[in-house]
């Protein structure tokens, strides 16, 4: 009965806790997306997506480009494309540049002492893994 | 359903829900997302229907784009208007827009009532002013009344210019306080 309780919690609230830290990291990554050129919307999402799983809904994004474009970050141009349609390019504006690595320098020191926060759970977690005990059933435990 | 009535129909609801922002942005937005509907469904291989569904309702994506319209426009106005509805938007928010939003409400009340009394004494002089009776303030304000009657007035006419000036320094700081505020929560906003 406490393991059917106790789980939904565990599931759940990572979940909903990892989701707001992917988006909060959106806005940079955007700008991360397009350090080495332009790229249309749909584009962003793809390199995103293979470089650090980190779309929420293809929706989010849209809104997220046109918010950093009215705050001068980006620009844009529509080119004509051989699908029939003009996509919408974005490019990196030099504040949008600046911006960027204003925050990959607050980031990496931020991650760096998140990490060695958590390093002592890490190693717990990478202990428990390789004897073969799931965390769950040794939080059961306790 | 067709392929293009399915397209056109969620752009149609996207047009409709984009209503506040000017036509040129809103043509731009469905333009893009006319674009991106295409492409996805062209590019991955998936139906339409399922790139829509990736989308979100069309509803919910021009929330997303007026919600940050909305405070941007707001926090480069000066109206006291457009500033409270933007601070209005911000309420709906965080516990901090409320606070903003009610800031608003009494800096603008303040600043407008101090206004009325300067006009005031110009049309009712005797009954506009500030009472006082044995060093103590025992009445204040525009068509007062209800001062005793030993209590003297204090400031004559001065009670316009300085009535003029606090009056319209609060709506001014008033609004810098909102735009200052709104351009702030634009970069909170944007972190969460």
């Amino acid at each position: 009965m406490a393991t059917q309780r106790a789980l939904p919690v565990l599931d759940e609230q990572p979940d909903r806790w990892e989701a707001q830290l992917r988006k909060g990291v959106l806005e940079m990554a955007a700008l991360a997306s397009l350090w080495q050129g332009r790229l249309y919307g749909l584009e962003i999402i793809r390199f995103l997506e293979s470089h650090s799983q980190l779309i929420l809904a293809e929706g989010t994004i849209y809104p997220i480009l046109n918010r950093l474009k009215a705050e001068g970050l980006l620009t844009s141009e529509w080119v004509e494309a051989e699908a029939g349609h003009p996509r919408k390019y974005y490019s990196l504006s030099d504040a949008g540049r600046q911006r960027l690595r204003l925050m990959t320098e607050a980031w990496s020191s931020f991650a760096n002492g998140v990490s060695r926060l958590l390093e002592p759970v890490f190693h717990a977690a990478e202990k428990d893994l390789s004897a073969g005990t799931p965390i769950l059933e040794r939080q059961e435990k306790q | 359903m067709t392929v293009e009535v399915q397209i056109e129909s969620y752009l149609t609801a996207l047009r409709l829900h984009l209503g506040s922002l000017t036509i040129v942005e809103r043509e731009e937005i469905v333009r893009e997302i006319n674009a991106h509907i295409r492409d996805s469904a062209e590019q991955s291989g998936s139906s339409v229907e399922a790139v829509l569904a990736r989308l979100g309702p069309a509803d919910e994506l021009a929330k997303q784009y007026r919600d940050g319209y909305l405070i941007r426009k707001s926090s480069r106005s000066i109206s006291p208007l457009v500033l409270l509805r933007g601070a209005l938007r911000l309420a709906t928010k965080s516990v901090f827009g409320i606070f903003v939003f009610a800031c608003g409400l009494f800096g603008y009340s303040s600043g407008a009532g101090l206004l009325v009394v300067a006009f005031a004494k110009t049309i009712a002089p005797a009954h506009t002013g500030y009472w006082v009776q044995d060093g103590r303030m025992v009445g204040a304000g525009a068509f007062e009344f209800g001062h005793p009657a030993q209590a003297h007035e204090v400031l004559g006419m001065w009670i316009i210019p300085l009535t003029l000036t606090l009056g319209s320094l609060l709506l001014l700081l008033t609004n810098y306080l909102i735009r200052t505020s709104l351009r702030v929560s634009q970069h909170w906003q944007s972190k969460l």
